[in-house]
Parts: structure tokens; C-alpha cells; sequence
């Protein structure tokens, strides 16, 4: 039977967007023939903000980029400057960082089981996952202050060193998560429901998946054993005991359980730096004046607020939660950047899911969508 | 030897230079050559387009594009100088898909334009926005008013009349 086309519009405002995303839907009947994908509405100016701001100005707009995982942001911006202008980072600062920034994987993940079985219509794991969220946001609320934009790291280390009895209050978060990460697999993995919306839906094989330019775990799930971690090592992660997790099937569920399995390394990793927390500085003093008399130490950055790295551009990238997070930063030897680039994961990882969509339903769309996990921040910036 | 010396003894006429971007070896190209050098990249093994970066250096306009190699684990960045009157180059979209979207954020922000790109549109800014933010001269003082017509269209003034519909 012949039909005609109908061109549907789904969005910028729509629950299972995560934010404002619109599609453009050329459907025949219920099935999607074409899907193209509108982006913008969130648009900040991000980068031009970089151009106008000193290098330490800049990191607290680097939170606002994806905002349900600021750590990794700061990091990545920062890691970029401090190869630009050859600082050195303390050992302690650095497994700092690496605590902070895999804790967010973790909530990163908490919220991406949360929302994407909300958009599948189970409304249970929600709860439970910002339940959780809730304990490690309070751990970084002792830390720095806030919940989501923590503006912490920066050049030369952190912000502030750990707060007393941080570290044993860590080891009850890693105690009660080893406890619910099995719930969590009882309540979903099984779920006959579940495994229909999920199994050989979206499936992108490992070819177009890197030519479409998708990283992290969405392109774990299509079998591709690439985690930056492990092939271009930063920090401290060459010390570290954990593996990539990878999946082969390419389908939604597998990008779904690679994150499931993150958490678990990410814990693993949590463990290792509870243990081996080396004593020391927390920020590079080396360029900075002595604290002054009087002041509370705990509360002092000693690194300087303003300094010019020598003329030159860096591409530097980290294996943020979502993917790829890179920053192309370029410097005319002033105390401003002269180009500063972002390249977000969640941006790049949207050029796939037309592909992974064509022939499928409106449903399998959502469901696809949610698999991909991207942060509407972090996509227009 | 490094992919951008490999990179200039196989195509010593279409790579003009060779250098470093901190840490990763990069190679200035010839903007005429830039299909040919990228199919010669993607044979050398670097099917990862990470990022396609636009400058504007007042003078000039400088493209920078940076790959990763899954197969050889290794990073490669290629440069192509333009010219800042009329900043145009071959879009690389039929080689990497990822480009699609990166070429177009480019053209929107730097006004780079890509010749052979299937759909060279605007991405983040409305379609009408007028100027090119991340060029150096980019007007910020008059404000742009953005709105959604009755078709699904952007439109943009800057007067803000066209926030006045319907009266």
C-alpha cells in the first residue's frame, strides 16, 4: 500500500530530550524514514566567553558545559592550560583529581540509568539513582562548596585539600554502592520489558560507529576496546588496576550494561585511591608567594591567579563519562587564551543516531537516544 | 619516524611543513591538496576525526584538524592556512561523517566554508544570524533577537520587530 510521508516535530521542548533537542522526523506511518537532528537552543557562547576570560576565569564556565558531570570538564580545560604553560601538579593534587573525577562517572551513570528507564516509563530506578547521587553530592559538597558547579580543579592542583574525615565517609559511599549496583541489575536487567526495548535496537556497527566519530561507552557497546585512559594515559591512571569494559552486540542494551560495568571499575578505582592517598601538597606553591600570617592555609591558592603561558596551541583530551572531552586552547603569550575549542562527546555522539534510528519506531528513537547519554549543556555549549 | 614525516615523504608536494602541536606531530598542508591528503591520512590508518578547529588569526584564518589512529594508536594534526578574505576548502564529509557536524559548527562560528559539503548550514546560531562570532572583529555590541515563525523558521533582527507578531 502506497502511503505518504508525514514530517513530525519532536521538541525542543520534550520529556525524553533531556533538555532542548528537537528532531525532525519524516515518518511513513509509524516507522521513522529520516531523522534530523536540531541543536542550538542552549548556545552560550562558550568558546568566545574563553577568549575574553583570564586562563583560571574561564574554569567555572567549563562547569556549566555538562553540568551532571562538572569535574571531569574542569579537568580536561585545565589539563590542556598546564601542558600549554608546563606546570607541574603535586602527586596528591593528581589522585585528587582522579578521585573527584571518577566519583562523577559514577553519578554521571546514575543519572543516565535514571532518566533513560524514566524515558522508557519505569519511574523506580529514578529514585534510586539520585537517592545515591544524593550521598555523592554531599561528599563533594564538604569538598568544594557545591553540588553540581564545583569550579575545583585548576591550574597547578585544587582548589582546597580534602576536608577531614573525607576519605572514611568515601569508603561508606563505595560500601553502600557495592550493595545497590546488584539491586539495581535484579531490578532491571532482567526485566523482560526492559530487554525488548533494548536488544537490537539502534544497533551502529564498530565501522560507522568510529567514522560517525562516537567515543566513550556508547562506542564500547559497538565492540571498539578505546578508552583514553588506557591508550593515551594521564595523571595517575597508569598506576591504577582497572579495565575498559566493552560489549560486542553494538545494540542499546550493550551501551547500557558497558555503563553499568563503569560504575563497578570506577569503584574499584575509588577503592585503590582511598587506600594509597599520598600524603603532600595539594597545589603547586613553587610559583606563588608564601601564605600569608594569619590566614586559614586550608582555604589559600597558592598559585597565582594570573599567568601567561608561552605562545603556542595544545589539543589535549581525557575520557570524560560521556566520551571524548577535548580542549583545543591556543595561546599569543597574553594572560587571556587566544582560541579555546571544546570538543564535547555528547556533540559528536549525536552525528550517529539518525544511522542508528532509520527503519525504527518513535519508541525505539527515545530508547536509542537515551543509550547515547547526552547533556544538552554540553552539546551547544 | 613520526605520521607527519611519513605524511610529507609520501606527498612531499601537497605538505609544506612539518612540526609539533605540543606533544602531537603536525603537518601544514597546501588548502588545494586537502582531499588528497585526506585520503592519504584515512589510508595511513587514522579513522578517528577528533576535532576540526577554526582560528582566526587577524591576518590570516587557520584550519587545524586533529585524528587518532585506533589501529596504530597514534595522533595526528594536519593545518591549512587560508585566506581571511575568502576562507574556503574542500569538506572532508564523503571521508570522515564526523565531519559533518564539525564542518558546519565551523562554518557557523568562524565562517569557514566547505565546498562539497552535502548540507553547509548553520548548527548552533539561527539560520540569518549575521556575523560570525569567533572571528576577531565580530560585532558584540548590537544585540540579535531571535524568533520561531509560524513555518518552523528562525528569524532574526536587530531591532527586535520581529518580536512585535501578531499585534
Amino acid at each position: 500500500m502506497e502511503t505518504e510521508t508525514l514530517l513530525l516535530n519532536m521538541g525542543p521542548v520534550h520529556p525524553s530530550t533531556h533538555g532542548v533537542l528537537r528532531f525532525k522526523l519524516r515518518m511513513d506511518g509509524e516507522i521513522i524514514r529520516d531523522c534530523q537532528v536540531v541543536v542550538g537552543y542552549l548556545h552560550r557562547g562558550t568558546e568566545k566567553l574563553g577568549e575574553m576570560k583570564t586562563y583560571l576565569q574561564f574554569v567555572p564556565y567549563t562547569d556549566r558545559l555538562d553540568y551532571i558531570a562538572a569535574m571531569p570538564n574542569n579537568y580536561s580545560y585545565v589539563k590542556a592550560v598546564e601542558e600549554l604553560a608546563g606546570i607541574e601538579v603535586p602527586l596528591r593534587a593528581e589522585y585528587i583529581r582522579v578521585l573527584v573525577m571518577e566519583l562523577n562517572r559514577i553519578v554521571n551513570h546514575l543519572v543516565f540509568m535514571g532518566s533513560l528507564l524514566l524515558d522508557l516509563g519505569a519511574s523506580t530506578m529514578i529514585m534510586y539513582g539520585f537517592r545515591e547521587r544524593e550521598k555523592a553530592l554531599q561528599l563533594y559538597e564538604s569538598l568544594c562548596g557545591a553540588r553540581m558547579t564545583f569550579n575545583y580543579i585548576r591550574p597547578g592542583g585544587v582548589r582546597e585539600d580534602l576536608p577531614d574525615g573525607f576519605i572514611p565517609k568515601l569508603r561508606e559511599f563505595i560500601k553502600d554502592m557495592e550493595k545497590r549496583i546488584p539491586d539495581y541489575e535484579d531490578l532491571i536487567n532482567g526485566n523482560e520489558i526492559f530487554l525488548m526495548r533494548m536488544k537490537n535496537i539502534g544497533v551502529i556497527n564498530a565501522e560507522e560507529a568510529i567514522n560517525s566519530g562516537m567515543t566513550g561507552p556508547s562506542l564500547r557497546g559497538s565492540g571498539v576496546d578505546y578508552d583514553i585512559r588506557k591508550v593515551e594515559p594521564y595523571s595517575i591512571y597508569p598506576d591504577l588496576d582497572f579495565k575498559a569494559c566493552m560489549r560486542s552486540e553494538c545494540d542499546s542494551l550493550a551501551r547500557y550494561l558497558v555503563r553499568v560495568d563503569e560504575m563497578r571499575e570506577s569503584l574499584h578505582i575509588l577503592e585503590q585511591i582511598a587506600d594509597t592517598m599520598p600524603e603532600g601538597k595539594f597545589i603547586n606553591q613553587r610559583y606563588g608567594m608564601a601564605p600569608t600570617t594569619g590566614a586559614p592555609t586550608a582555604v589559600m591558592s597558592f598559585f597565582p591567579r594570573i599567568f601567561t603561558p608561552r605562545a603556542g596551541e595544545v589539543y589535549s583530551r581525557i575520557e570524560a563519562p560521556k566520551g571524548e572531552l577535548g580542549f583545543y586552547v591556543a595561546s599569543d603569550g597574553t594572560t587571556k587564551p587566544y582560541r579555546v575549542k571544546i570538543r564535547s562527546p555528547s556533540f559528536c555522539n549525536l552525528v550517529a543516531l539518525p544511522k542508528m534510528v532509520a527503519g525504527l519506531k518513535i519508541p525505539d528513537l527515545i530508547a536509542a537516544f537515551g543509550t547515547i547519554d547526552v547533556v544538552l549543556g554540553d552539546v551547544d555549549r | 619516524m613520526n605520521p607527519a614525516e611519513e605524511l610529507k615523504n609520501a606527498l612531499p608536494n601537497s605538505v609544506l611543513s612539518v612540526g609539533i602541536q605540543t606533544n602531537k606531530p603536525l603537518a601544514v598542508i597546501k588548502k588545494e591538496d586537502m582531499l588528497k591528503v585526506a585520503a592519504k591520512v584515512r589510508d595511513m590508518g587514522f579513522d578517528n576525526l577528533s576535532v576540526i578547529t577554526g582560528v582566526d588569526c587577524v591576518d590570516r584564518i587557520e584550519v587545524i584538524y586533529n585524528f587518532f589512529s585506533y589501529k596504530k594508536k597514534q595522533n595526528l594534526a594536519l593545518k591549512v592556512v587560508l585566506d581571511r578574505s575568502s576562507p574556503e576548502i574542500d569538506s572532508v564529509v564523503s571521508i570522515w561523517k564526523v565531519a559533518d557536524w564539525l564542518e558546519r559548527e565551523t562554518y557557523d562560528l568562524v565562517g569557514i566554508k566547505f565546498n562539497g559539503h552535502p548540507d553547509l548550514m548553520r548548527i548552533l546560531l539561527p539560520e540569518g544570524w549575521i556575523g560570525y562570532p569567533l572571528r576577531k572583529d565580530y560585532d558584540m555590541k548590537t544585540e540579535q533577537f531571535v524568533t520561531i515563525g509560524e513555518d518552523g523558521e528562525d528569524i532574526v533582527s536587530t531591532d527586535g520587530s520581529n518580536l512585535l507578531r501578531g499585534q
